[in-house]
């Protein structure tokens, strides 16, 4: 409840991005039934660049990430107000077409989250909601899916065998594979790496600078090293309010405001 | 020395709690061990093809189980056709849309309240509904009454089955666009498929032995019929008959029956456990 007493105390840098935006972010004010989770959040997603959002935990970087593709609406009682602009259109709006919205924005969470059949279906599970493919257009774009998210190899053999049965870290890629096959403009990462293995983690990296060639990439991270290896944008949030977001470089080699240096440089957090 | 007694304690008492478990999972086994060996000692010896081939006999004459088999088989399938349909739906309803509406309590409140109804309440309540309007008792009217014991225990098994996955399960089926009904039926119900049939063998078994709601509804014949608008026989009320009586080869047969069910029980279990293993994905 200290939020509202310190209101008044929060500095905010929040600078432009250059070129497009994919994402626009206008006064995005979010609840958890009462409890206020996002402040007025403003902010632009750059597109086909990769954007990392930093905060110590519950500073709303989920919930912001959360909102871009209404998977909130799963539970009453969430609610966002204000405005996030995908293509010029107000997805706040009540007439948005979720289902539609998210095969256009897709999402990989923190945890591995296969589905309990083949590797193939589970590649192949959202393809098939919005597109009639053939049998060798499918296993082409399984193929193609399973590649970009440097998977291919390590599963072209077994593709008939359930996704339950890889590793943590062959989990998570796979989600990425599913993610990407439907070929959305935007993907929306929540803390994808934090329960993979340096090794996997490097992977997954790897796998995100590809896929930003075609994709607009938001990730959540508590890792400030992989934010600063692998995005071109950062956010600093906290308590709900984005305190900084500028190009990654300037922001972890010169940040403008004491809380952002503060948490770059390892002094809370 | 001190720590070392405290050592000693943790030891006993973690013996003496390991002894507890095992005595009552021995106690508990026992007596499933002993109504077992009753149950094939009696049954065996009445056991014969005719059980099969022959129809429930005048005391004295030759005769099998065959038109109570096949009533209980035709009752127990129809009532389960019901029950699941009803319950998968119900108890995914209750799972993932009722959440903590008041609608939602109520339905929850009664299912719970319906799992431990007693079954010759049932039995009553589908009399009055099913045969004294239709004036006969009939195999319907038993399926009836056989699907409102088991939709309770599915519906129960299937909410409890979805409430157990994870919701990032839902949530990443809804995140790659997929409307949150195909989602249940795509993803979710795969991912408790084994639980789910769990729950709709615990409602087999619970109905293929019931004899009370089947007394006022499906009543009994001793004839063969697989007419389900007439009174059908079924395996429960034949050896409630049976068993009471005063012939030796009615006994035989009420035991063989049984039997019958035992068995029947228990391949459906292991059937099921087998198909759902191999079509699991591993």
């Amino acid at each position: 409840m200290n939020v509202q007493a310190t209101a008044e105390t929060y500095e905010s840098y929040v600078e432009q991005i250059q070129g497009p935006a994919k994402i626009d972010i206008k006064k995005l004010d979010f609840f958890y039934g009462k409890n206020k989770a996002l402040h007025g959040l403003t902010t632009g997603f750059a597109e086909k660049k990769i954007t990392a959002l930093i905060g110590p935990s519950g500073c709303g970087k989920s919930t912001l990430l959360r909102t871009m593709n209404r998977i909130y609406g799963l539970y009453p009682g969430q609610r966002a107000e204000g405005e996030i602009m995908f293509d010029g259109r107000n997805i706040l709006g009540p007439n948005e077409d979720l289902a539609a919205l998210r095969a256009r924005i897709g999402m990989v969470f923190q945890k591995p989250t296969p589905f309990p059949m083949s590797i193939y279906d589970n590649v192949a599970y959202g393809v098939r909601l919005y597109e009639r493919l053939g049998r060798q257009d499918m296993d082409a774009r399984v193929e193609e899916s399973l590649r970009r998210a440097a998977l291919w190899d390590e599963v072209k053999d077994k593709l008939h065998t359930s996704g339950l049965g890889l590793s943590g870290g062959q989990q998570q890629r796979l989600c990425v594979a599913r993610g990407v096959a439907v070929r959305p403009e935007v993907l929306l990462l929540d803390e994808p790496a934090s329960a993979l293995d340096p090794i996997s983690t490097a992977k997954l990296e790897e796998t995100l600078i590809e896929l930003k060639q075609d994709h607009t990439i938001v990730i959540v991270t508590h890792n400030l090293g992989q934010a600063a290896r692998i995005s071109d944008y950062t956010g600093f949030m906290y308590l709900g309010r984005l305190i900084e977001f500028t190009t990654t470089e300037q922001l972890f080699t010169n940040p403008r405001g004491k809380r952002t240096q503060d948490y770059v440089t390892g002094r809370f957090g | 020395m001190r720590s070392q007694m405290l050592l000693i304690r943790r030891k006993a008492s973690n013996l003496v709690f390991v002894g507890f478990c095992w005595l009552a999972t021995a106690i508990a086994l026992a007596a499933l061990f002993a109504i077992l060996f009753t149950l094939v000692k009696d049954g065996v010896g009445g056991m014969n093809l005719k059980i099969f081939t022959m129809d429930t006999p005048a005391p004295g004459s030759d005769g099998g189980l065959r038109n109570a088999i096949v009533g209980s088989i035709m009752m127990c399938g129809v009532a389960m056709l019901i029950a699941i349909t009803i319950g998968v739906l119900a108890g995914t309803w209750l799972a993932e849309y009722a959440g903590e509406s008041r609608y939602g309590k109520v339905v929850r409140f009664v299912n719970d309240v319906l799992l431990s109804a007693p079954s010759i309440l049932i039995g009553l309540f589908i009399y009055e509904m099913l045969v004294k309007p239709f004036h006969g008792f009939s195999g319907w009217a038993g399926a009836v009454a056989l699907a409102f014991l088991a939709t309770p225990v599915i519906t129960r098994t299937t909410e409890d089955v979805l409430k157990l996955q994870p919701s990032a399960l839902r949530e990443a089926g809804v995140a790659l666009g997929s409307p949150l009904a195909s989602t249940i039926r795509r993803v979710l119900w795969r991912a408790g498929q084994t639980g789910i049939l769990t729950g709709g063998l615990l409602a087999f078994a619970r109905i293929s032995g019931e004899t009370a709601p089947l007394l006022f509804t499906a009543l009994n014949n001793q004839f063969f019929s697989a007419n389900m608008s007439k009174p059908m026989a079924n395996l429960p009320s034949v050896i409630f008959n049976y068993a009471l009586s005063a012939y030796d080869d009615w006994r035989r047969l009420a035991w063989a029956g049984a039997l019958v069910i035992a068995v029947a029980v228990l391949s459906v279990n292991i059937i099921a456990r087998t198909l759902a293993r191999e079509t699991r994905p591993s």
